[in-house]
């Protein structure tokens, strides 16, 4: 019994193994693919963009005159480099998936090149400001369609000097993001020479507790604090500069540019500078377009600050794809002649590193719970004043 | 180093030291009174301050404004569900596996504290990103000179004290506290004197759970944020503490959680890096204090039979 | 015959023939072939059902103790068919990235678990940093492996220095027993990923990138091509994952069954009566760590060169738990068992993506009904033999 049992059960394996091996795949399916941070602080970003590139495939597959049928794959970077590699290395390793619109996090984007370079498999980048991604290699693999992280310190540096303000303590987190920030924003800073860094502290990006910085900080009396890191950690240390009774402005970048920011803070959001490159959301070119069709999707999140380059970088690839048919190869050599090309971000053109240029850079405050431009603000008017402002 | 800076320092070691202390305290009643280190009271800490957190909620949509109110509200709730836990922990996992070798119980503990971390972070809506805890104390501060002393962190550690000394009173002034002190010290013999083992060892666990719940509603409005991760770090720390100080020991305890408190604070001021080199520091430290005195600060009695 | 010797006779289990082990390999190897070409969540999820219950099915009906008594009988054999099928595995999936991405990850794992085996399974000694020391393996691959040191070297170095550093700890290791031993290895754990976050010579948070092995002129990082066949580059690094498992393997079988692993049985038992008998306790348990240590490295430092890649996420205390957990279920000091744990823990939540997000629950949760109801494991270690196959 026991022998025919052992019979009995390699046959039924190998049936099993037939069953998987027959199921035939239709046509013409093609898979492209999303990387971002789906849980995590961040994963609100992560979210948007994930519901933005979906709604370039499904507007996409609902396009008659489309030759293929999109499938997206979409997979989690929870914002950490090694899970990044892993699952970049599961994507690229998949020779069905032609193309990604991948990365939120700049940890998870520098961590990544190498990896979508060793399989050859083309992406663009929709929301990581690092300007490493694309500059510290040549890679024809890696694209993005949004600004780095230049422009956006620079005018940042601009206004705290315009506003008057003298010392500033800088606070990064010690990942190449936060420390490209404290590079870029210090360098700009010195240029303009009016105010100067009296401190300079890196935290690590998972911290709980920072009362040994701030108590330093506290020390130094600055007039702003400028902090170059995302949400998670934004929040507890402008939670925890309260708690320290440490009145200065909480200037920050485009990694708090979120509503989690606002919520998790509440009242002491108020008063919050942040940067961003591009103009928002319904002031882009295609920007009404965009909210109108990811409005009527009805998805449960909001696509954030990013989620519209997502959607241009989706559209890209499908538009890449429809053209010169899913081979990867073929793919690269499409995206690197890409000049000028209108998407409802405006025009994108990939220079010789795969970089696109954002000229704009809109600078934010928080006021009575929302990210408001900093020219429509009362701050800007004078009706109310920053902190540390005289 | 001006006077306000090193106050504002003890200040923050002082807050620390009474959150590790209070774990640590939990860490070793547990030891004292079944010889097993349950490594979940860490994470038992975390599922007191969410349970906390969700009661607030409840209450906030019940339209409750009271802050004392809804703090007393919550506090009740979260160390009754957490007594609760405790007490089925120890029914249920540990309890059973007192014949097996201590290194079960540890492990199966310590695989229940990610059980609790993973269902925290999978099944309390959005339990993977940090949520803000409600500030209920009084917000008020006074400074003196260049230290700003907060009037929440004076009532948090207050409260800390009290609980910690209402502990004490427990154990050494109180019938229940002698059948507790008389089962750590011998389970056969306490038996025999006709005190319930099985009740008693319930009760120590829902004691230390409660206290873990407290730990975590502490950390919470200390903070004004909690995530899925405290627990991990506030166990481990407090089993560091407890170990330092001597399992058995509630007084142990205590000195283990300030003496590591104490530790991190000097790391941060000496070492150059601010709080980057803290833990480090104190781990390192940790390990060699184990080095030199193999069984804690506070010797432990052991016999060993051959 | 007397009546004892008749009895005798019937306690006496038959011999096992080797055909018995041998099918048994060959319907795993069938099986995981069918498990790791499966991508329909459903197929997966019904050869899973279908693994289970076959295996529980087996046990009933005693085929199960039959093939364990074939494969402690033959061993020799059996191993030599296990590797032939692991070669046919390979030579299956050819072409597939992933899928020999994984299987790599299975068999370093299991080089690193039997690392910790030897520590823990043999010797007794707690030790919660494995992840730790296979981390600290692969950054010496990381740093080393842009200089002009040969990559065999590096892979050497990276264990020697996972047991020099676990030497530190060899202190207070051996004064403390129970608790505060395992305080030690955490404390570490946790030290370890702090510093190698803080440290921007290694890296710092964003970890490091690992330059490909080099052996010998030949990059293998490169596709292979033999005749009209692609070979993924993962090819190469599998037959070198191969011929470290199976040192590693046949390592710790001739070291359980050398005297050196009596020892090692003493201590772990009873350290007062093995003192007692004139062990020398320390030199036994600083001999346990340090081997166990050098395997973990070497595991880990191939890891690295493979995976191309290291970052202090990938080695923190929760990573150690895992390779703990696998020693669980496994059962403590049976590499066989270690085998079977490892497959389970790192294939099924690959393939099974709808459990992906519940792994940690689903590992912690099986552990703990491992430890409730059958705390030797799911293949417990078998009595020792003396002479394996010697009947008198």
């Amino acid at each position: 019994m026991t022998r025919s049992g052992k019979l009995a059960a390699t046959g039924i394996a190998a049936l099993c193994l037939t069953l998987a091996a027959v199921d035939v795949e239709a046509k013409d399916k093609v898979k492209v693919g999303f990387i971002g941070p789906l849980t995590g602080g961040v994963s609100a970003n992560g979210i948007g963009g994930r519901n933005s590139t979906d709604l370039a495939v499904r507007l996409r597959n609902a396009d008659a005159n489309a030759k293929y049928e999109y499938e997206m794959v979409a997979l989690d970077d929870e914002c950490k480099p090694n899970v990044a590699v892993q699952v970049a290395t599961k994507m690229a390793a998949d020779k069905e998936v032609i193309a990604a619109a991948t990365h939120y996090c700049s940890v998870t984007a520098i961590a990544t090149v190498d990896t979508y370079h060793k399989f050859g498999f083309p992406v663009i980048v929709w929301g990581a400001v690092l300007p490493d991604i694309t500059y510290r290699n040549k890679y024809p693999e890696i694209h993005r369609v949004n600004g780095t992280m230049i422009n956006q310190n620079d005018a940042n540096a601009e206004l705290i000097s315009k506003l008057g303000f003298k010392t500033v303590a800088v606070v990064h987190d010690t990942t190449d993001y936060g420390k490209g920030h404290n590079e870029y924003f210090s360098k700009a800073l010195a240029r303009i020479g009016k105010a100067k860094i009296v401190g300079t502290f890196g935290v690590t990006a998972d911290q709980q507790d920072f009362t040994g910085e701030l108590t330093q900080i506290k020390a130094l009396n600055p007039d702003v604090i400028y902090f170059g890191g995302l949400t998670p950690i934004g929040v507890r240390i402008r939670s925890q500069m309260d708690k320290l009774g440490i009145k200065a402005v909480f200037d920050g970048t485009s990694g708090i540019g979120s509503d989690a920011f606002i919520q998790g803070l509440g009242p002491l959001a108020e008063g919050t500078l942040a940067f961003r490159e591009g103009a928002p959301t319904d002031k882009l070119p295609g920007g009404k377009f965009f909210m109108e069709k990811y409005n009527a999707q009805k998805y449960d999140n909001p696509p954030e600050a990013y989620g519209a380059f997502a959607y241009a970088a989706m559209d890209m690839i499908l538009d890449s794809i429809e053209k010169v048919g899913p081979d990867r190869k073929k793919v690269i050599a499409e995206l690197a002649n890409v000049k000028d090309r209108d998407t409802i971000v405006g025009k994108i053109t990939f220079d010789d590193h795969g970089q696109n240029t954002v000229p704009v850079i809109t600078r934010y405050v928080v006021q009575d719970g929302k990210f408001v431009e900093w020219d429509d603000s009362e701050y800007a008017s004078g009706k109310r004043k920053l902190p540390a402002q005289k | 180093m001006d006077a306000g800076l090193f106050a504002q320092y003890v200040m923050n070691g002082l807050m620390l030291g009474m959150m590790y202390a209070l774990v640590a305290v939990g860490f070793t009643l547990f030891f004292g009174v079944l010889d097993v280190i349950k490594f979940s009271h860490g994470d038992v800490l975390t599922v007191g301050a969410f349970t906390a957190l969700a009661t607030y909620v409840g209450l906030t949509q019940l339209g409750l404004q009271s802050h004392w109110l809804a703090l007393m509200v919550m506090l009740v709730v979260a160390t009754m569900a957490m007594a609760f836990l405790g007490m089925l922990i120890a029914r249920c996992l540990v309890m059973p596996l007192r014949s097996a070798p201590a290194l079960n119980t540890l492990l199966i503990t310590l695989m229940l504290g990610t059980v609790l971390r993973e269902c925290v972070r999978l099944f309390y809506p959005q339990g993977a990103n940090p949520k803000p805890f409600p500030a209920l104390l009084p917000r008020g501060s006074i400074d003196l000179g260049t230290f700003n002393l907060r009037f929440d962190n004076v009532l948090m550690l207050t409260a800390g004290v009290v609980t910690i000394v209402g502990l004490q009173f427990l154990l050494n002034r109180t019938r229940l506290g002698l059948a507790i002190r008389a089962v750590a010290q011998d389970e056969e013999t306490a038996r025999t004197m006709g005190i319930n083992f099985t009740a008693v060892v319930l009760i120590t666990f829902a004691i230390g759970s409660g206290l873990a719940a407290f730990a975590g509603v502490m950390n919470g409005l200390y903070y004004n944020e909690i995530n899925f991760g405290i627990g991990l770090y506030l166990g481990v720390v407090g089993f560091a503490a407890a170990i330092i100080g001597g399992l058995g020991s509630i007084y142990g305890a205590i000195l283990g959680g300030f003496l590591f408190a104490g530790l991190q604070t000097v790391g941060t001021v000496l070492l150059p890096f601010a709080s980057a080199y803290k833990d480090v520091f104190a781990f390192a430290i940790v390990i060699a204090i184990m080095a030199w005195r193999p069984t804690g600060l506070i010797q432990e009695k052991i016999s060993e039979r051959v | 015959m007397s009546a004892s010797d008749r009895m005798a006779d019937k306690a006496k289990p038959a011999r096992a023939g080797p055909w018995w082990a041998i099918t048994a390999l060959a319907v795993v190897a069938v099986y995981l072939i069918a498990l790791l070409s499966a991508e329909k969540q459903l197929v997966v999820m019904s050869l899973i059902a279908f693994g289970i219950v076959s295996a529980l099915a087996a046990g009933w009906f005693g085929v199960l103790q039959v093939v364990a008594r074939a494969f402690s009988e033959h061993e020799d054999l059996t191993g030599l068919f296990a590797i032939a099928a692991a070669l046919v595995i390979a030579a299956w999936f050819h072409e597939d990235h992933f899928v020999l991405l994984l299987i790599i990850t299975v068999l370093l794992t299991i080089v690193a678990t039997l690392g910790l085996n030897i520590q823990f399974g043999y010797a007794g000694v707690l030790n919660f940093a494995g992840a730790s020391f296979f981390g600290i393996g692969a950054y010496t691959s990381a740093v080393l492996n842009t200089t002009a040191m040969p990559h065999l070297l590096v892979l050497l170095l990276g264990g020697l220095l996972a047991a020099l550093i676990g030497s530190v700890l060899l202190l207070p290791v051996l004064r403390t027993r129970g608790h505060y031993a395992a305080l030690i290895t955490i404390a570490f754990a946790l030290l370890f990923k702090t510093f190698l976050e803080v440290n921007d010579v290694l890296g710092g948070p964003q970890g490091m990138q690992v330059k490909g092995m080099n052996l010998f002129g030949w990059s293998l990082n490169d596709n292979i091509e033999i005749g009209g066949i692609t070979l993924s580059f993962y090819m190469s690094y599998y037959v070198l994952s191969l011929a470290l498992l199976i040192a590693a393997f046949a390592l710790v079988r001739r070291l359980e069954r050398s005297w050196i692993g009596l020892n090692l049985d003493a201590l772990r038992l009873d350290d007062v009566a093995a003192g007692c008998f004139g062990l020398d306790i320390t030199r036994w348990k600083i001999t346990a760590f340090l081997i166990g240590n050098f395997l973990i490295g070497l595991a880990g430092a191939l890891f690295g060169m493979v995976g191309g890649f290291v970052a202090p996420n990938n080695y923190t205390f929760a990573d150690s738990l895992i390779l703990v957990s696998i020693l669980l279920l496994g059962g403590i000091g049976n590499p066989w068992g270690l085998i079977v744990a490892t497959l389970i823990v790192v294939v099924v939540p690959e393939k099974l993506q709808t459990i992906q997000e519940y792994r940690f629950l689903l590992y912690a949760l099986m552990v703990i009904g491992v430890l409730l109801f059958r705390p030797e494991g799911l293949l417990p270690r078998p009595v020792r033999r003396y002479f394996p196959g010697w009947r008198p």
